[in-house]
């Protein structure tokens, strides 16, 4: 939970003063939050792309207790409301920070240079990959979903895995070399989203294996 | 303070709990001490309904009548319901596409029969608890759609109940289990009850019960397997009696009996008695049961798949399966469970109590008595909402821990556009017109060129699993009303004209257990005074015996009328008639008990 450090803060609803938690110290009542929080400062984190999963786990869980809905349902409207609320901001931030290819995409929308949601060029890395992959794809949809081709496609998903994981091992790496310098420079940023885009790209392809497959199983 | 009390609504029986200190507790029946109460309804000409097993009794009798498994209808439309169901019953198109029930001259939706059924178990609680219950956590398949949440949430409220909180069955379950055992770890629920199927992989660690994943079927469970030995019975009788819905009725009964025969013994027996008289017998064994049901079973092996790999787990990850539900007692099921998991399933608590105890240690974490516990559920369906070209966007994920909120932007295609049209959707199919529709709603917008209003929308999926939308103009900075018109489901309109129906019938209730009462103190006094009559007339004054017996022949016609008032001042009546000669009965009697004594005691 946040920590009252600099702020003076004052209860909303028995006007003594809190700090920046999320529920008031005195009357556990839940607090608006400024508007402009990231999901850091929510969990009471610091801002760097290196998160502890057991530290976040435990924030994640005390955060919940104060706030969910559950711990509010006796009280007033406005309370119930700001408990809603804070409630979802609380697990969208969870969401995001305990997985380090969302992580990185807030950051880049953090740092004014979001990823965006299309990404039609291919990362010139994948473009053999890509093109290969299609290939298979387009044989096993004439075979009929089925046959030698499936069990080459099925292939293709296990290496296509491993690949994403592997990627994805390799940017919580990065992550730490990056905190230690500086994790907002433009070069950084630039590095980040160029692996994110490969990640992206990779995980849209596995979805179009995913469904192949199981359009294979249906018919 | 009011206790709150927790309900599973199941599809077959229901049962209600409550929180007693630090554990939870069934509640009985006051009249019976049954825990189960049957989710059954009868409808009886005159208004007259039945609950529970007297209206089960009744199934075979009037099959159109008596509306067993209710629960599989909620939230839905007229074009779900199966050709086995239209046979079943009678159905009329309501309002909203709500499927509505024809019974015995009126109809009724799904929620109307549902709150009969609360309204039992609230009568239920509150005679256990000595004093008024109005305020309940209601238990809901996890994969339960919006639509059938709000019907439930409906339902609650037709039967004069506060839905403080809907929960998932197996979260609920994982609750009773996870208190009883003291469990850590990630564990897998199996939920197969009589008409839903539910699975959930939850990770449990220091009070807090978080689900990682969901998945379900909302029409499989134990009707089906039912369903298959009925079939069976059914193609071995003549032609004339297979198509005939008292047979049918009876047939169904005989073949959910077999098979929880089937649970414990290698073989058993059914017998069928026709309208002629004539007696069937036959046997069926328990390998000729598991080959009928054996693809229904395997069914709950897709969304247990795919709740572990939602919940990126492996199955040697998981510690502990937990059985819930009647059906899971088929031994069948217990054999593809540990195919499924790879290891037994615990079946510590009865299963047909576990979801019912976790709704009441829920009611007690929500008003304060279980502070250590915290439950964090996922919204089982994907949302989303219909763009350009009939495609289904999602914007909220499945398996994703509620509450969850989401902001969308709009704007206007078309100069003066007045409004802006949003269709609603849950499911995970890439067309709009494969999921199901939720709601409509339109955003009022003042008239400006294409593409210059900014509105925002914001989805909110609430702890109950249950969306609320809003919606504000970005220019004027105004928040807009929005009026959602659900695709399945009642109007607030709606349930307001239910409720003051209900408050008449309500009326007619009490009249008739007054009726009821008055009558039952009637025949305890008219049988005591015919009995002091005949035994006692020595001790009559003169004249006493004719006003007592004018006094007795007023009350006994009394009786037999409607009008439990008239009843009430012609008993005071005999009562007072009576007095003396009761007094005079009982001065003689003990005089008889003192006399006969030995003297020494005295």
């Amino acid at each position: 939970m946040m920590r009252a450090e600099t702020f003076n803060h004052e209860c909303w609803h028995c006007s003594r003063r809190t700090g920046l938690a999320l529920v008031c110290l005195h009357c556990e009542a839940p607090q608006p939050l400024p508007p402009a929080a990231d999901i850091f400062t929510v969990l009471g984190l610091p801002r760097r792309l290196v998160v502890d999963p057991h530290d976040l786990e435990d924030r994640y869980h005390a955060a919940s207790r104060a706030v969910h809905p559950d711990r509010h349902q006796t009280a007033s409207d406005r309370e119930r409301e700001l408990s809603l609320s804070a409630s979802a901001t609380v697990n969208r931030a969870y969401r995001t920070l305990r997985d380090p290819v969302a992580r990185g995409r807030y950051w880049l929308e953090l740092h004014g240079s979001p990823l965006g949601d299309r990404n039609n060029q291919v990362p010139p890395a994948l473009a053999a990959l890509v093109f290969e992959t299609q290939e298979q794809l387009e044989a096993l949809r004439d075979a009929g979903g089925a046959g030698a081709e499936r069990g080459t496609v099925e292939a293709v998903r296990g290496e296509l895995q491993d690949r994403v994981r592997a990627l994805a091992d390799e940017l919580e790496e990065r992550y730490a070399t990056w905190d230690a310098a500086d994790p907002g420079a433009p070069e950084v940023l630039a590095e980040l989203k160029r692996r994110l885009s490969e990640i992206a790209y990779l995980s849209t392809l596995l979805d179009d294996v995913d469904e192949t497959l199981a359009e294979g199983e249906h018919a | 303070m009011e206790r709150v009390v927790g309900i599973d609504l199941g599809t077959t029986n229901s049962l209600v709990a409550v929180l007693d200190g630090d554990s939870p507790r069934v509640l009985p029946d006051p009249e019976t001490g049954a825990t189960l109460l049957p989710s059954a309804v009868a409808f009886l000409p005159g208004d007259e309904v039945r609950v529970g097993e007297a209206a089960r009794a009744l199934a075979a009798e009037r099959p159109f009548d008596t509306i067993l498994s209710v629960k599989r209808f909620m939230g839905l439309g007229l074009e779900h319901v199966s050709e086995e169901d239209r046979r079943r019953y009678r159905f009329v198109e309501g309002s909203q596409g709500v499927v509505r029930f024809a019974v015995a001259g009126r109809e009724v939706t799904a929620p109307e029969v549902s709150a009969h059924v609360l309204r039992e178990l609230k009568r239920w609680a509150e005679a256990a608890l000595g004093g008024a219950v109005s305020k309940a956590v209601i238990t809901v398949p996890a994969y339960f759609n919006d639509s059938q949440r709000q019907a439930t949430k409906d339902a609650g409220r037709l039967a004069g109940l506060e839905v403080l909180r809907l929960v998932n069955e197996p979260t609920a379950a994982s609750l009773a289990y996870g208190l009883n055992e003291r469990a850590e770890g990630t564990i897998a629920v199996y939920d197969l009850g009589g008409g839903t199927f539910d699975v959930s992989i939850l990770k449990l660690r220091a009070g807090v019960f978080e689900v990682l994943a969901t998945n379900g079927d909302t029409r499989l469970g134990g009707d089906d397997l039912d369903a298959r030995v009925t079939e069976l019975l059914l193609a071995e009788l003549p032609e004339a009696l297979r198509s005939h819905p008292q047979i049918r009725a009876q047939v169904r009964a005989m073949a959910e009996r077999a098979k929880r025969a089937l649970s414990d013994a290698a073989r058993t027996e059914v017998e069928l008695t026709t309208p002629d008289g004539r007696r069937v017998q036959r046997a069926i064994t328990r390998d000729e049961f598991e080959a009928l049901v054996k693809d229904l079973v395997e069914r709950t092996g897709r969304p247990s798949r795919q709740a572990l790999k939602d919940a990126g787990l492996e199955p040697a990850d998981v510690e502990e399966v937990v059985a819930v539900g009647g059906s899971t007692r088929v031994p069948l099921v217990r054999r593809y469970m540990q195919e499924l998991f790879g290891r037994p399933p615990l079946v510590g608590i009865d299963p047909d109590q576990v979801v019912a105890l976790g709704a009441g240690i829920q009611a007690g974490i929500l008003t304060g008595g279980r502070r250590d516990m915290l439950l964090l559920d996922v919204i089982p369906l994907s949302l989303g909402i219909e763009t350009m070209g009939g495609v289904f966007t999602r914007i909220i994920d499945r398996n994703v821990t509620i509450p969850v909120s989401h902001t969308e932007h709009f704007t206007t295609a078309v100069d003066n556009q007045t409004s802006v049209d949003v269709h609603v959707l849950q499911g995970e199919r890439e067309l709009a017109a494969d999921n199901r529709s939720l709601a409509r709603f339109s955003i009022p917008i003042e008239p400006l060129p294409a593409g210059v209003p900014r509105l925002e929308c914001t989805f909110l999926i609430d702890a109950n699993g249950i969306l609320c939308v809003t919606a504000s103009d970005l220019r004027s900075g105004r928040e807009r009303t929005i009026e959602v018109k659900p695709s399945y489901g009642l109007t607030d309109e709606e349930i307001e004209r239910m409720l003051e129906e209900s408050f008449d019938h309500a009326e007619d209730d009490i009249r008739q257990r007054q009726l009821r009462e008055a009558r039952i103190d009637a025949d305890t006094i008219l049988h005591a005074t015919q009995t002091s009559l005949a035994r006692h007339a020595d001790r009559l004054e003169p004249g006493e015996g004719d006003r007592i017996r004018s006094a007795l022949s007023a009350l006994a016609e009394a009786r037999d009328g409607e009008d439990h008032n008239r009843i009430r001042d012609l008993y005071d009546q005999l009562s007072a008639a009576t007095e003396p000669f009761a007094q005079r009965i009982m001065d003689s009697a003990l005089h008889e008990a003192l006399v006969s004594r030995p003297l020494e005691e005295l």
